[in-house]
């Protein structure tokens, strides 16, 4: 046999298993969006419908609309709270020294939980009766002994984001410290001595010298706070209400649990449509020539 | 326009002494050159004077400041990196402009003040490119331009030239002592080379293991050095440095039988040093004494002549004509008037 064919042939499971579970279920959802869809009726699968899935989701669903809110507030809000929080952790650690490999090893913990596992854990330490951060708060700050965290919409929201931007922060500052040590200690001392203030240092030389990291950073965080689903589901089920629901969870509720397996998979295509976007700019940050 | 003063300067990393109890006074508008083999501490000197390295002990004073408290900022210095530290994500120009619009200098000075600047490292024409689209030698003019685009009290200059090919680093040697004594400005130069040393200094501070071995004019540490240290570190070839005794004023060599007048008083053990042009190459019979030579080197404007003397080699400098084969007889004499004698235990020069 060739060396050609036989490449191709070594190759040939991967592709069979890719098409299988990612392909082909891609352009299966795709069809299904366009159909009447649901599972509790016989036939509604190949019932083919146009755009009107799409269509109903703009027009006649508060609750799509309150779940695009959501999924953007949340993903500002982590986005932004994870980027400070790690680039303000990965300035203080990237000087090195003894600290730094003790904290680095602390700092892995959180993202070595899975996002499932950070919201049960925070749901049981947010429990009115017998919750950690309850009795915490309770002691700490007497007013805030009675609040019900995960009842009220608000404050069941910010515990969501809570959670994620705690998940999430030792990865980038991890990854920012790695871009931290990238940029020239000389262009930062050259700095200093050519008379700039620490603040200036860091916004004239260190951050435009670490922006590609930031900004692959910032998109990579993007795309999974958008796809947000495990810690949601675990934590606050999208409740109270549709407080805390995400378009993820959203289409969960509508495929899975409502068997509007059509309708879920227009809202999921939908949903694509920031991620190419998304996946667009990150592909050009990280794989750009100099 | 200012002095620079180390009083008991000492930086120390945990057991490590980098600099150890400096004392140094630089004039001001002096060359001052720190020259060592690396890991001397001469470059931790020069990051102390610039605030970059936190001196252990002692007393950093510019002008009439102590300065161990300031912030780089606030040292008025102006510093040339070894890799230029230029700012990649900025034009020539905004790099050259950096330390004045930093310091709050009037928008409508800048333009003139950069472009006069570039103009005296020849960069005009580049003002509009990024250090990356800049060959080595026009990234150190803007790292220079940099530098003298304000008129700081101080020049540090770590290793400049090091990362240039050796052509250009000659020509960019010329220039930038061209521009020093133009600028006046006291300035302090590290550097492992010791030619840059010699050319570029009014006074060169030899170091070694965090101590300054000598300090003196080139002159100084060329004809006449401290110390074993100074002597078999400058000059190219290095000096000779033959082991022997003193008898009867005369340096006998060790396993050698040959003898040279010195002027000292007999010892057991001591070293001679002598510079390869200081070894006169003669015929047969004709110099102190006779040698085979272990190898010939021509290197064009000279001849190096490698001989073995008793169990010791020897290097001396050839007429450019002189041509001679490997193991060929030769005689050789030293001038008296340039032998340096040293104690081989402390190393210190025995003067007579």
């Amino acid at each position: 046999m060739r060396d050609s064919t036989l490449k191709y042939l070594l190759v040939l499971p991967a592709i069979v298993v890719v098409f299988a579970t990612a392909i082909w279920p891609l352009f299966e959802s795709l069809r299904l969006s366009f159909t009447v869809g649901r599972l509790s009726r016989p036939g509604s699968l190949e019932q083919y419908l146009g755009f009107e899935n799409y269509l109903w989701a703009f027009l006649y669903e508060p609750a799509f609309w309150n779940s695009v809110w959501v999924t953007t507030i949340y993903t500002i809000l982590t986005v932004g709270l994870t980027t400070v929080l790690a680039l303000g952790l990965a300035l203080l650690l990237a000087p090195g020294g003894r600290f730094r490999s003790g904290v680095q090893t602390l700092l892995i913990l959180p993202f070595a939980m899975s996002p499932a596992l950070i919201g049960v854990s925070f749901r049981f330490m947010f429990n009115p009766e017998f919750g950690l951060f309850d009795a915490v708060f309770g002691v700490l700050i007497p007013p805030l002994a009675d609040v019900s965290w995960l009842v009220d919409p608000v404050l069941a929201f910010a515990v969501c984001v809570m959670a994620d931007v705690w998940g999430w922060i030792p990865f980038l500052t991890l990854v920012l410290i790695g871009g931290l040590a990238s940029v020239p200690q000389d262009t930062i001392e050259a700095a200093q001595v050519d008379g700039a203030s620490g603040w200036r240092v860091f916004r004239d030389v260190t951050l435009p010298q670490l922006a590609p990291v930031l900004a692959v950073v910032i998109i990579l965080k993007s795309i999974f706070s958008l796809k947000t689903f495990d810690q949601i589901f675990m934590l606050t089920n999208g409740g109270p209400g549709t407080a805390t629901q995400t378009l993820s969870h959203y289409i969960y509720f509508n495929g899975m649990k409502y068997g509007q397996i059509g309708y879920a998979a227009s809202v999921a295509w939908l949903m694509v449509i920031p991620m190419i976007f998304l996946t667009y700019a990150y592909a050009k940050f990280v794989f750009r020539r100099e | 326009m200012a002095e620079v003063t180390l009083k008991n300067l000492t930086k120390r990393w945990g057991d490590f002494v980098a600099v150890d109890g400096q004392s140094l006074e630089i004039s001001d508008k002096e060359f001052l050159v720190l020259l060592g083999p690396s890991g001397c501490g001469k470059t931790t000197t020069m990051r102390m004077i610039a605030g970059l390295e936190e001196p252990t002990e002692g007393e950093i004073w510019i002008g009439d400041r102590m300065v161990n408290d300031d912030l780089p900022k606030d040292r008025d210095v102006a510093m040339v990196f070894q890799n230029y530290g230029l700012y990649p994500h900025m034009t020539t120009f905004d790099n050259i402009a950096y330390p004045l619009r930093v310091r709050g200098t009037p928008g409508s000075e800048i333009e003139p003040r950069v472009r006069k600047a570039a103009e005296q490292v020849e960069l005009t024409q580049f003002l509009d490119r990024r250090p990356k689209a800049l060959s080595g030698g026009q990234r150190q003019r803007v790292a220079l331009a940099r530098a003298i685009v304000r008129t700081p009290k101080v020049f540090l200059m770590d290793e400049p030239l090091s990362n240039l090919d050796a052509k250009l680093r000659v020509t960019m040697r010329a220039e930038l002592k061209h521009l020093s004594r133009e600028l006046k400005v006291t300035t302090v130069y590290v550097t492992h080379d010791q030619i840059e040393a010699m050319t570029l200094a009014d006074r060169v501070a030899v170091m070694k293991d965090g101590v300054i071995q000598q300090l003196g004019s080139p002159d100084e540490i060329y004809n006449d050095p401290a110390n074993l240290f100074v002597a078999g570190f400058i000059g190219s070839p290095a000096m000779n440095l033959i082991n022997g005794s003193i008898q009867g004023g005369h340096f006998v060599t060790t396993g050698g039988t040959n003898l040279v007048p010195v002027r000292a008083e007999d010892r057991k053990e001591v070293v001679l040093g002598v510079r390869a042009d200081d070894i006169r190459v003669s015929e047969i019979g004709q110099g102190n004494i006779d040698v085979p030579i272990y190898a010939f080197e021509n290197t064009g404007e000279a001849t190096l002549l490698t001989v073995q003397w008793g169990s010791q080699r020897v290097i001396a400098k050839g007429d450019r004509y002189l041509r001679k084969e490997q193991d060929d007889m030769i005689g050789i004499s030293l001038n008296p008037e340039h032998l340096y004698l040293f104690d081989p235990g402390s190393g210190s020069r025995i003067r007579a």
